[in-house]
Parts: structure tokens; C-alpha cells; sequence
């Protein structure tokens, strides 16, 4: 037991006083004279009677009463554990530890730090203490649910690592803010343990945390850091001997306040190619520039290594060099149509760059298997019908992931034999009186006409169609555009995994004057590249970004090394972690590591695994941190006090608290009145049995 | 309060006499109202009533050998008369500051002063002669025997105040040797002294023929220590305080005390000397009445 005010128990002192009017005081203070003391002095004074005490309770009463209320004035409480107090003086607490695991964390022993934090919050919860362990970066995943098991949540907490994701806050605290809304204990508390990037927060994001709860911020961040960063890998290609050359420059950074010499040097698959030293001023950025490589072979890994430092995550830039290849077309015109029939598509196809597009023009007689191999696209220029072989052999080629343009004209069949063509074909439609009928409606939603919607960016009414023909689109077909007659100029059907798009008028310039407008080249280019499916290659991707296996596997095909798009494989992570693609497989895949990922299809023989190189995201390397406090202030929008002060340990309780809580100095002031109640009750009694007159009457016996 | 323990008696009481201050009044009025006559004189002496005869011893006046006694028996033996003569009275009165104290009304001093005068007129009127002799510490006042000398001994009586300590023992030691020739002495003292002690100093007295009379006055308060708080006690004499609880000290007090008078009296009746308790708050004459009474059959015996 301890006092609050221990000075007061000096006042116990006066607990001596009945004993002390008993041995010394009882006298009164008025003389009585007499005339001889000669009887009196033979009667010993200080004897056994005149101290024997013959009110007990009496006195017992008088001294209990003291001391109670001396000890209520001292304010007592019990010393307990203050975890346990504090548990038990404001109940049971859900508590859920944001940790976060970005590959910032993985700077120094920021992350040691960050698990320690981890375990001492879980090392305070007691009694029906339940925590939550949520690992965020990018994203956040609760760990452990909810428990008070507190050897799971440190297990969870040793076995959790740094990522390579970037650091976003607002995930997490919106977890936490669901979780503790669903919190039905009366202590809703968060933990966020980070380093606190600048830029893991975004202004615009406004967390409400429920009622009653607390957010502590646990920073483990540095005042100062160092590092070298490689922030960006630029690829130059150029055409030499006939072969492609690439000039590799990388972006090196430097993120500490001391100048910086690293040596950066280059990799190409897993060998050393080139170093250089590269001078740079505290929190400078430089460039090295390596001699042209020679991209002979597709996916070659390729890493930029720059110094060493407390964070090596951003020391190494994973990047993939392939050479360029074209997108390979065939255009197959109708039987009988002259040579200069497909004179603007060969042109179209010329000029395409990104990606480069070579064409084959030949004639619907003329088509084979073979003619089909290694093409992205099939352009059916006014064909007449084709044959059954053909047909099927362009149903295989759509469904396999082939792109279809089907422009229709007066050679297109009557009636709507072909099963590939995206609706019922009907009779040609003549707008000459009206001097040509312009597009109505376009459909700038589809990824065709995405890049035209902004305004500006294209006008597609100046075209003019003199006539077209008749399409009634089936019920799954999409109308992409249509005239201002209300006629269908563009209808998308996806058949398989390929996408087949018929236009109702000629490429040739007969029924419309399309070709000869600015907005023609593009539109075709962009026409071509979706049907192709094709995406631009990316030498390197980000941390967090989702793969959609279509684009390796079009590559592939497209590269003749695959002859489905359907294609099963395996997607090998960085770590080893491979995961099944195929029919029952995923269909895309988080890129959450940083290296390479090997994509491995089925039939691809021992060609190489298409690549993809993941890195961190550049942010992650730059290690300014917001003041813990300010930040989960403008975060929770909540005045900064809230947060403010908050520790690890539980809320401190102290001897106010504690005594405030106990009141035992309430009991002891009470009992203490109770005590001296009853000992005027009892003197009196005690007077009215002596027969003491009334003068004696008013003084209340001696306890003695 | 008037009290009759007698019957046909009229006592006074003693606070009723405190406001008499002529203590020859006073005296009369106390005496006269209870004592119709003479008493005769205890002592043999030349008087002309025979009292006895006894045998002859050398240094007896021949005169008064009984010659027609000896005619019969051969043997000499000489006359003693009833003394009927002039007696010396002689009060010892202690004033030490003791006999001050008083718990209700009238001091044991002026109980005794009463107590005196009454003797005193007593015996003047009986053509005795009267002396006193007061003392505390020391002899404080000194008046011889003398027929008269009755106004002078009221005149001392009135002048005595109790202011000093007494040393009783020691002053009855002292005035017997004045005491030489056969007198009443009548000692009025509250009598603190170890009996053993005082009565040592009272049998010369005796030894001397004195006729001695002791007059043990207290307050009723010293008698039954009606006391009840517990208080300090001061002693009047030496002015030193005791711590008294009465609740605890009464009993053993009332004891002690009631010890102290048995002694006291079993002493002086061995001593052949008369005792007399005098309550003050008991009248005057009643005590009178019963040490007259008590005197009259000791003469009878005698």
C-alpha cells in the first residue's frame, strides 16, 4: 500500500493523545487544595491502576477513529501493476499493429526496429487484449486476425519481411479504421509502425477512425539517412550493320547529404559489360551512359548495379532487352480486285513505328496455313466469299488470339455465311444524294477511339461516305461507330480470344474518301495494334503492377513460338514461387517482387522464357519522413493531441489515477466518523453508568 | 441545620455560629444552653470532701495521715479530698495552615476556635483558670492559665490564622514541659502525625498528671473524599501537588484515613487519654454535649 500524501500519517501522532490524556492530562487543570497529602503520598500513583486501561473499547474506538481518518487525509492506495491497472481501470482493448513492411523499411535496421516496436505492443497486451497484425506496403493484408494469442502474433511478426512494394498509408488505416469500427471493446487502439515516407501519404486521402479510438505513431526513422539510388534505365535503339544497337543510360541518385562516388556497372544476362564511376553532390542526380550493346536475342536480363549502402533494394535496375520485331499483317483481297486495292493499306502499315508493321497482301485463293503463321493481324479487304478450308482456317486464327479487320464491300457476300462476320450482311446502302453520309456515333470508350475523345484530338466528320452496307449487329456484337443514317459503320464480336472488327465501307477509297483524311493513319494504326492485341514491351515494370499474361503470350505468338494464345505455363517469381497460367490457371499475376519474372508457356520448346523485370518503385528511395504526429493529425483529421503522447506502453497510470480510482480514503473517512460516533455513544453510556453529576456529567469518562 | 441526636437537645450549627463573631457569645450561647450547674473537678485536692484514703508514703504531710485510722488498724494512712479547687485549663490549638482547610462553610480553624471559646467559658465559669496555647510551625502564642486571662485567650483565639506549615509533634513536645503542674489540656489539631509519633508526645502529659483531652477535628471531606475528577491535589502545608484519581484513590483513601482515627484512639484510651472526632460539619454542642456526657461517667467510674 502506498500514500498519495504520506506526510499526513505524521499525523498518527495524534493518535498518542488519548493515551497520552490517559497517562499524563487526566488530571484536571484546577488545584484541589487539602489540607494533608499524608494518606495520598502512601498511595502509589504510578501504579499498575493508574495505568491499567478499563475502557478498552474506548480507547480502541478514539485511536481507530484517529488513525482512519489521519490515513483517509494521507489519500492510500494499493500499488499494483500498473498494466494490470490500467487493463483493468479502463477495460478490455483491441489493438491493431499497422507494420510496415515497404522496401523502405528494409534501410538499415529500420526493419529489426520496426519488429521490436511489434513485439513490445504485443508484449503489453493483457487479459482479453486482442491485437490485429496488419503488414501493409502498397497494399495491407491482415496477418493475424484478431487474437489474444499473443505467441501467434510474434511469430507472425518474426516470419513477416520486407517487401518491395512502395509505402501507401491510406490502405492500412482504412483497414484499421474498419477494424476498430467493428471493435466492440470500450479501448479501440492502432499502432502504426513506420518510417513514415513523405510519400506514402496523399493529401486527398482523409481516414475517419471510430469513435473513442487512438492512433500512436511508432516512428523508426532516421533524421539523416545515406544512399545511392538507380532511378531509371533508358533505352536507346539504333540500327547498325544491319543489327540492332541499344545505348543503355541509367538515372543514379543520390539521397544522402555527403557527396557520393559510386561505381555503376552493367549486366547483361547475369555477366558484367560495363562499369563506370560516376561523380554526385549531396542529394544530386547523374547519369551514366554505357557503350551500345548488340540485342541479338529476345529477353536478355539485363541489371544496372550502383555502390553499396544501408538500402540495396535501389542499388540494382532490373530492365529486358529484346529487339524490336514488327507486327507481321495480311491483307488478302478479293478475287479480281486490282492491284492498288490495297495500296493505303500497304501505305498504313509502312508507316506504323510503335510497333513497326510489315504487311503481305495476297489473295483469299491464295490462303494457306502456313500464310497465317506468325501473324497478329488478317485483313479481309472486300473479299468475296471464301472458301470452307479458308473460313475455318480464319475461324482457328481468331480463335486462337488473331486479329480480324473485315472491310466490306461489293464483293462481300450477300448473305451472312461467314460466322466469323459480326452481324447479318445486307444490301449496300447509296448515300450520293445526300452527298455522303458522314459518322454519327462513335464509341470513344473502346480503346480504339480512346486516344480521340479528348477534344482536339481528332475529328472524325469530315469523312465521307458515299455508301456502305448493310449490317445488322448480333446481340453480343459491340457497334463501335455509326453513320448519321443511324447505319453501322464499325461492330466489334470477339470470337475465342481473338477480336474481329467489320467496317461497312471500303479501304480503298471507292465508297468513302476516309483514306485521304489525317484521321485515317492513326485510326487504322490503332485498329491494327488492337486487334493485334498488341502492347507496347516494357523493358521494366513497378513493384505492385498487375501482368496480364495475354501480353507474353501475344508476344510469343507473335514471335511464331507459340501458335495459341491459350497457351499453360508457369510464371517463376524472382524468389522461385512459380504459379500455374493456363485455362485453369490466372489470367495475370502482382508483380510483388523485384527481378525478373520468367514466363514459361507450354510448347515453347527451349526458347527463352519471355522476362519481365520488376523494380522497386523509385519514391521508395527517398527516405524523407513526415513528423509521426503531424501526420496521422492531418491523417485522421483529428487535432493532434489525440496522438500525441501516445507510447507503446499502455496508457501510464499514475498514483492520482490510481488512488482516484481505488477511493479507499472515502471507506477510511467514514469509518473513521462511524468510529467516533460510536465512541460518544459509548462514553456517554459509560458517564450515565459512572453517575456522574452534572458537572462531571459533561466530561466524558477516561478510557483509563 | 439544626440537628438532634439528643433528645431535648438544641444544637447549633456550626455555620450558624460561624457568623457570631463575639466568640464569648458565642460560647455562652453554646454552653449555656446545654450545661445547668457545675462539674465537679476530677482531680484530688484540698478539699473538704473526703474522697479515699491510701496508704502512707515517706514525703505525705503528716498532717494528713488519719490518726484514728491508724488508732484501729496500726497502720498509717493519709486523707484525700475531692479537689473541688480552681483547675488550669489549657487549650493547645494547632493553627498550622492544615486546619485552614474547609469544604463546606466553617474551617476546621474556626471549629476549633468555637470548640476553645466554648471550653474556655466552660471553665472560666467554673472559676477555673484558662490558658491557650496556639502553634504551627512553632508556638505562636503562648497565654498561661490564668483566672484572668479568659478575655486575653478569646483575644488570642480571635487573632489565630492558619498561614503556616505545623510541626505538631514536635511543639507537643516542647509545651509539655510547661505543663508541670496538673491542668485540663485540651489538644483541638487535625492531627496528621503518625500515631505512634503522637502519642509519644502525648504521654508526658499524662506522666505528668495532666488531665488530657484530645479534640481530632476534620472536615467532613477529609473523612469521606467525596472527590470525584480526577485532579491535582495541593497540600496546604507544603504546597506540593499530587495527581489524584479519586475513582481509584477514595476507597483506599477512606481506608487509610479510618485507620488513621482507629489508631488514634485505640492509642489515647491506652494512654488513659480522651479522644474526641469532631466532625465540622457536625454542631458544636453536640460534640460538647457528648464529650460532657462522656467525662461525667469517666468521673463516675472514677
Amino acid at each position: 500500500m502506498s500514500f498519495l500524501a504520506p506526510l499526513f500519517l505524521m499525523g498518527l501522532a495524534v493518535a498518542a493523545i488519548p493515551v497520552f490524556v490517559h497517562l499524563i492530562q487526566r488530571e484536571r487543570k484546577d488545584v484541589i487544595e487539602f489540607p494533608s497529602l499524608m494518606f495520598i503520598r502512601r498511595i502509589p500513583y504510578q501504579s499498575v491502576e493508574r495505568r491499567r486501561i478499563h475502557n478498552w473499547w474506548l480507547l480502541a474506538l478514539r485511536l481507530a477513529a484517529l488513525a482512519l481518518i489521519v490515513a483517509a487525509f494521507a489519500r492510500p492506495f494499493f500499488k499494483v501493476d500498473p498494466v494490470r491497472a490500467a487493463a483493468s481501470a479502463l477495460g478490455a482493448r483491441d489493438v491493431v499493429i499497422l507494420l510496415d513492411r515497404s522496401a523502405s523499411m528494409g534501410y538499415g535496421d529500420h526493419w529489426t526496429r520496426a519488429q521490436n516496436e511489434a513485439r513490445q505492443i504485443v508484449s503489453g497486451l493483457h487479459g482479453d487484449d486482442r491485437a490485429t497484425l496488419v503488414l501493409f506496403e502498397r497494399n495491407a493484408e491482415e496477418a493475424v486476425r484478431l487474437t489474444s494469442d499473443a505467441g501467434s502474433l510474434r511469430a507472425a511478426i518474426a516470419n513477416a519481411k520486407v517487401s518491395s512494394g512502395s509505402t501507401r498509408f491510406a490502405p492500412a488505416l482504412r483497414l484499421a479504421q474498419s477494424l476498430l469500427s467493428r471493435s466492440d471493446r470500450p479501448r479501440k487502439e492502432a499502432y502504426l509502425i513506420s518510417d513514415f515516407q513523405r510519400s506514402g501519404w496523399e493529401r486527398q486521402e482523409e481516414i475517419r477512425l471510430p469513435e473513442g479510438a487512438t492512433i500512436a505513431p511508432v516512428s523508426v526513422a532516421e533524421p539523416a539517412t545515406t544512399g545511392v539510388a538507380v532511378t531509371s534505365v533508358n533505352l536507346q535503339r539504333a540500327s547498325f550493320s544491319g543489327q540492332e544497337r541499344v545505348t543503355i543510360s541509367a538515372g543514379i541518385s543520390n539521397k544522402g547529404s555527403d557527396a557520393a562516388h559510386p561505381r555503376v556497372s552493367l549486366e547483361i544476362d547475369g555477366r558484367p559489360v560495363a562499369a563506370q564511376d560516376v561523380a554526385l553532390t549531396p542529394h544530386g542526380t547523374g547519369s551514366v551512359t554505357f557503350e551500345p550493346v548488340t540485342v541479338a536475342e529476345s529477353n536478355m536480363r539485363g541489371v544496372i548495379r550502383a555502390g553499396t549502402d544501408p538500402m540495396p533494394k535501389d542499388n540494382d535496375f532490373y530492365f529486358v532487352l529484346s529487339p524490336s520485331r514488327p507486327m507481321s499483317v495480311l491483307v488478302i483481297n478479293g478475287e479480281g480486285a486490282d492491284r492498288t486495292a490495297g495500296l493505303y493499306l500497304s501505305t498504313v502499315f509502312e508507316l506504323a513505328k510503335a510497333p513497326p508493321m510489315k504487311s503481305e497482301v495476297v489473295t483469299a485463293a491464295r490462303l494457306t496455313p502456313a500464310l497465317l503463321t506468325g501473324r497478329s493481324l488478317v485483313v479481309l479487304n472486300d473479299t468475296s466469299t471464301l472458301s470452307t478450308v479458308s473460313a475455318e482456317l480464319l475461324k482457328s486464327f481468331v480463335e486462337r488470339g488473331g486479329g480480324l479487320l473485315i472491310a466490306l464491300g461489293d464483293r462481300s457476300p450477300v448473305s451472312g455465311e461467314w460466322p466469323l462476320l459480326p452481324g447479318t450482311l445486307g444490301a449496300p446502302v447509296d448515300r450520293l444524294s445526300v452527298h455522303g453520309g458522314t459518322l454519327g456515333y462513335v464509341d470513344y470508350s473502346h480503346p480504339i477511339f480512346e486516344e480521340f475523345k479528348d477534344p482536339r484530338s481528332g475529328n472524325f466528320s469530315n469523312m465521307r461516305f458515299l455508301k456502305y452496307r448493310g449490317l445488322a449487329p448480333g446481340p453480343t456484337d459491340h457497334v463501335l461507330a455509326r453513320y448519321d443514317d443511324g447505319g453501322t459503320a464499325l461492330v466489334e464480336r470477339k470470337v475465342g480470344t481473338g477480336r474481329v472488327i467489320a467496317l461497312t465501307s471500303t479501304l480503298d477509297g471507292s465508297w468513302n474518301d476516309a483514306p485521304t483524311h489525317g484521321m485515317f493513319l492513326p485510326l487504322m494504326h490503332q485498329v491494327a495494334r488492337y486487334l493485334a492485341q498488341y502492347q507496347d514491351p516494357e523493358p521494366w515494370h513497378l513493384v505492385g503492377r498487375m501482368l496480364d499474361i495475354s501480353a507474353p503470350i501475344g508476344s510469343v505468338v507473335r514471335e511464331g513460338q507459340a501458335t495459341t494464345r491459350l497457351g499453360a505455363g508457369v510464371v517463376v517469381s524472382p524468389s522461385g514461387a512459380q504459379v500455374t497460367l493456363g485455362s485453369n490457371g490466372v489470367r495475370s499475376i502482382e508483380l510483388a517482387e523485384q527481378g525478373f519474372y520468367s514466363v514459361r508457356l507450354s510448347g515453347s520448346g527451349d526458347r527463352r522464357p519471355y522476362e519481365v523485370a520488376v523494380n522497386i518503385d523509385p519514391v521508395e528511395s527517398d527516405l524523407t519522413s513526415l513528423p509521426a504526429a503531424e501526420f496521422l493529425a492531418a491523417a485522421t483529421n483529428r487535432p493532434a493531441a489525440v496522438q500525441a503522447g501516445q507510447s507503446l506502453e499502455p496508457p501510464a497510470v499514475t498514483p492520482v489515477d490510481l488512488e482516484k480510482k481505488q477511493s479507499i480514503w472515502w471507506f477510511l473517512l467514514v469509518g473513521g466518523l462511524v468510529a467516533l460516533f460510536a465512541e460518544s455513544v459509548l462514553a456517554n453510556r459509560k458517564s450515565r453508568l459512572l453517575g456522574f453529576g452534572t458537572r462531571q456529567g459533561r466530561q466524558a469518562p477516561a478510557a483509563g | 441545620m439544626q440537628t438532634h441526636l439528643v433528645p431535648g437537645a438544641r444544637f447549633v450549627d456550626p455555620k450558624v455560629l460561624s457568623r457570631v463573631k463575639d466568640l464569648e457569645l458565642l460560647a455562652r450561647a453554646v454552653v449555656d444552653g446545654f450545661i445547668n450547674g457545675l462539674h465537679r473537678a476530677p482531680y484530688f485536692g484540698a478539699s473538704i470532701d473526703f474522697a479515699e484514703h491510701r496508704g502512707y508514703v515517706p514525703g505525705d504531710d503528716i498532717r494528713r495521715v488519719d490518726w484514728r485510722l491508724y488508732a484501729r488498724t496500726d497502720r498509717y494512712f493519709v486523707k484525700q479530698y475531692e479537689a473541688d479547687t480552681n483547675a488550669n485549663f489549657a487549650v493547645l490549638l494547632d493553627v498550622s495552615k492544615s486546619m485552614g482547610f474547609a469544604s463546606q462553610g466553617v474551617s476546621k480553624l474556626e471549629y476549633a476556635k468555637f470548640l476553645a471559646a466554648c471550653l474556655a467559658y466552660l471553665s472560666q465559669r467554673q472559676r477555673d483558670r484558662v490558658g491557650i496555647v496556639t502553634f504551627d510551625e512553632e508556638v505562636v502564642a503562648h497565654v498561661p492559665p490564668s483566672a484572668k486571662h479568659f478575655n486575653i485567650l478569646l483575644h488570642t483565639l480571635d487573632q489565630a490564622v492558619a498561614q503556616r506549615q505545623g510541626r505538631l509533634v514536635a511543639n507537643l513536645r516542647l509545651m509539655a514541659e510547661h505543663f508541670k503542674r496538673r491542668s485540663i489540656v485540651a489538644l483541638i489539631s487535625d492531627l496528621y502525625e503518625n500515631p505512634e509519633d503522637l502519642l509519644d508526645a502525648l504521654k508526658p502529659y499524662s506522666f505528668l498528671g495532666n488531665d488530657l483531652v484530645v479534640f481530632h477535628v476534620l472536615d467532613p471531606a477529609e473523612i469521606e473524599f467525596p472527590y470525584r475528577d480526577a485532579s491535582r491535589f495541593q497540600d496546604l502545608e507544603t504546597g506540593e501537588e499530587v495527581p489524584v484519581i479519586p475513582e481509584v484513590f477514595a476507597e483506599q483513601y477512606r481506608k487509610m484515613m479510618q485507620e488513621h482515627i482507629e489508631s488514634i484512639r485505640s492509642k489515647c484510651a491506652e494512654s488513659r487519654i480522651d479522644y474526641v472526632l469532631l466532625n465540622t460539619s457536625k454542631p458544636l454542642d453536640e460534640a460538647l454535649f457528648a464529650y460532657l456526657g462522656n467525662r461525667e461517667r469517666l468521673m463516675r467510674v472514677r
